[in-house]
């Protein structure tokens, strides 16, 4: 009795311990770009539909959520139409919500909504896709993402696994997308002469689509007897096309991308089998809603804005040295989730399940 | 009597034997293709070595079979623009249902038929019974086909089972499995409709409906039924667009409605209804698969593939209108003697 007496006082003085500390260190966990002033934040979406939205909303979720400021969070997905998404950008603003988090999908078609709502008074932060304009004239600040970094990051691991130069092929999305041209511009800025393209100028174009990937590659494969690398800018579409290379009897050659839980697990399951199969990925940028989230809500609440105005992708997987992870699979969980983002692997498994 | 009806209608087809659609067409097509496959033998070899094949034959097979879906649409004088909601729901269905589970493939695939009758049915009792526009109404079911999609996949891509990616992306005896499916729809359509009686009235009823309502044929019956073929075949393709993609998207049929209609019409089969071409149908879609390669492997900019495949397209299609106007000139004048039987033209 005298024990358990004595067991349940220790236990009581540890919660209470606990208890303090956890608060103190609430207190302290309240981040600098999050201030006093209450406020209320929305996330538009220009296109919701696919797995990598859905993460990148939950973790602009979670980042907005972190700041006790904001006393409502909403959301709304333009579905690809951009007549809904500027009447998205309306309704909330006429709703009374203080700051607007915009991904422009539908780029200097939306400048006029965001333009207005800005001249409204309220704050509005565009992200990722350029709407024109300026910050402080049509917006608060745009938060861009500096994919001329990534190029740069694949070239310097290309140089490392193939220090004597070889055959690149290069895969990105729609023709002429600027995402594609800004990567390419960034590798070209650190490969020389011996490292050769031999995709068509200035990528292979392949609309994100798994399928149309799969008849590229296709017919690069047949033209190429010597592929030394590939640089793609979406890893997961990858992988239904990879396993050419096995059926024509050659090694998958090094790959360089994005990463993606589908993508890792396939090299889990092919990198014995394929001697010349070695990965490096940079983060697929779910974080950038982050980034944008912190701005609006530190102008929004009168915090400390953060230093940073564009987003820089950080190395996520190296399978040659290991730097700053090895290759990461979850077969548990869904294949189309991006353990490079913040937001835990189970909470995206969820946001990607919701529907 | 049986006798002289018989030589009657037997010495018109052996004259303009050559002339028939079916021969044109057919004769067009393959030698497209053959001039098509020596250009890519010249200009670029690689897409036409064994690995090249391949890897893009799967994907022609499934332009076939969503081709003979249209194609029986189109012989009733319909168009069906549901066939991108169509294969998109039988894609998430089998790959979001089953979750990567083999054991559930079959349930999934099962349900992915019954939607597709399911939706068949709405577009055909649409069309035939309450005499909507066929775009009107099948655009209509196409956006009801793609809230299925989204309430099922939520528009992300999953992973496909292990077991239907051995199915439709595997190979037998050499060829890509996917081929065989291809080959036997192409078998159960062309039988179907060349062999049966019921097939022989279907191409009757598309030819000319009102005098097949007046001969006592079930018009409406045909041309609801039409809908629910196409259907089926759409989500045979779906499956096997599932399989032969690892993670296929959710929105994967949208790439194929516009060669599902170049196919029909370069397989010679009129926009207007009336006789359907599967065989041709389904060359053509070989031929515009390898197309697309074609242009991919000589390695032009993006811009230029596209105009190339726009080219070629347009030329096919020019080549064969132009015989057709001719040998309809040709043709209807002694018909028209006969009787009024311009619907055979």
């Amino acid at each position: 009795m005298k024990l358990s007496a004595r067991r349940k006082l220790a236990f009581a003085a540890t919660a209470a311990i606990l208890a303090l500390g956890c608060s103190h260190l609430a207190q302290a966990d309240t981040p600098s770009w999050c201030g006093p002033k209450q406020a209320t934040l929305a996330l538009l979406d220009g296109y919701g539909g696919n797995s990598w939205r859905q993460v990148t909303t939950a973790s602009g979720k979670e980042e907005a959520l972190k700041c006790p400021s904001i006393t409502k969070y909403e959301y709304a997905d333009g579905q690809g139409d951009t007549q809904k998404s500027i009447s998205d950008i309306k309704a909330m603003a006429a709703k009374g919500i203080d700051a607007l988090v915009v991904f422009p999908d539908a780029g200097p078609a939306m400048l006029p909504a965001i333009t207005s709502v800005y001249k409204s008074g309220k704050v509005i932060v565009p992200y990722r896709v350029e709407a024109g304009g300026k910050a402080d004239t049509n917006y608060n600040k745009f938060i861009g993402t500096d994919f001329k970094n990534d190029g740069v990051n694949w070239a310097n691991w290309i140089k490392g696994v193939l220090p004597n130069g070889g055959n690149l092929l290069f895969l990105s999305g729609p023709a002429g997308n600027s995402q594609g041209l800004d990567e390419l511009a960034g590798m070209k800025s650190v490969l020389g002469p011996e490292y050769k393209f031999i995709n068509p100028e200035p990528f292979d174009v392949t609309n994100w689509d798994p399928a149309l990937t799969q008849k590229v590659l296709t017919a690069e494969i047949a033209k190429n007897s010597k592929i030394d690398a590939i640089v793609s800018d979406f890893g997961p579409s990858l992988v239904g096309a990879l396993p050419l290379f096995e059926k024509s009897g050659r090694s998958i050659p090094a790959l360089a991308t994005s990463d993606g839980n589908s993508l890792g697990c396939f090299w889990t399951e092919h990198h014995a089998n394929n001697p010349d199969f070695k990965l490096f990925t940079v983060s697929t940028e779910n974080d950038n809603v982050r980034l944008a989230v912190q701005w609006a809500v530190a102008v929004a609440t009168g915090g400390t804005p953060p230093t940073e105005e564009i987003f820089k992708g950080p190395v996520f997987e190296n399978s040659v040295t290991g730097d700053p992870h090895p290759v990461q699979c979850r077969p548990d969980l869904p294949g189309a989730i991006y353990l490079s983002a913040q937001l835990s692997p189970e909470k995206q498994a969820e946001a990607v399940n919701s529907k | 009597m049986n006798q002289t009806a018989d030589m009657a209608t037997a010495l018109p087809e052996a004259r303009y034997v050559f002339l028939l659609p079916r021969a044109r067409s057919f004769l067009t097509i393959v030698a497209s293709t053959a001039a098509l496959i020596l250009a890519c033998l010249l200009f670029a070899p690689s897409s036409v070595s064994w690995g090249a094949l391949s890897g893009s034959l799967p994907f022609a097979a499934i332009i076939a079979i969503v081709g003979l879906g249209q194609l029986l649409v189109v012989q009733q004088g319909g168009f069906d623009l549901s066939l991108a909601g169509g294969v998109s729901l039988a894609v998430v269905i089998s790959t979001h249902f089953p979750q990567g589970d083999n054991s559930l493939l079959l349930p999934a695939v099962l349900m992915a038929v019954g939607c597709a009758i399911l939706a068949g049915l709405a577009n055909g009792v649409l069309v035939s019974l309450f005499r909507l526009n066929a775009i009107v109404a099948t655009i209509g079911v196409n956006a009801l086909l793609y809230g299925a999609v989204f309430a099922v996949s939520g528009g992300v891509p999953k992973t496909t089972t292990t077991l239907l990616a051995a199915i439709a992306g595997g190979q037998t005896a050499g060829l890509p499995n996917s081929v065989y499916f291809a080959l036997a729809a192409l078998a159960v359509v062309s039988f179907v409709l060349k062999k049966s009686i019921a097939g022989r009235r279907f191409e009757a009823i598309g030819a000319n409906p009102l005098a097949a309502r007046s001969a006592g044929l079930r018009v409406q019956r045909h041309q609801l039924l039409a809908y629910v073929y196409a259907q089926l075949l759409y989500c045979m393709a779906g499956v096997l667009v599932a399989g032969v993609t690892r993670e296929p998207t959710a929105f994967q049929g949208d790439s194929l409605l516009l060669p599902s209609v170049a196919v029909v019409v370069l397989g010679g089969t009129s926009l207007l209804g009336g006789r359907g071409f599967p065989i041709s149908t389904v060359i053509a879609a070989f031929f515009l698969n390898q197309l697309s390669q074609f242009a991919l492997a000589v390695g032009v900019p993006y811009s230029a593939q596209t105009i190339i495949q726009a080219l070629a397209l347009g030329f096919g299609i020019g080549v064969y209108s132009l015989r057709w106007t001719v040998n309809v000139v040709k043709q209807t004048k002694p018909i028209l003697k006969g009787g009024n039987n311009e619907a055979l033209g």
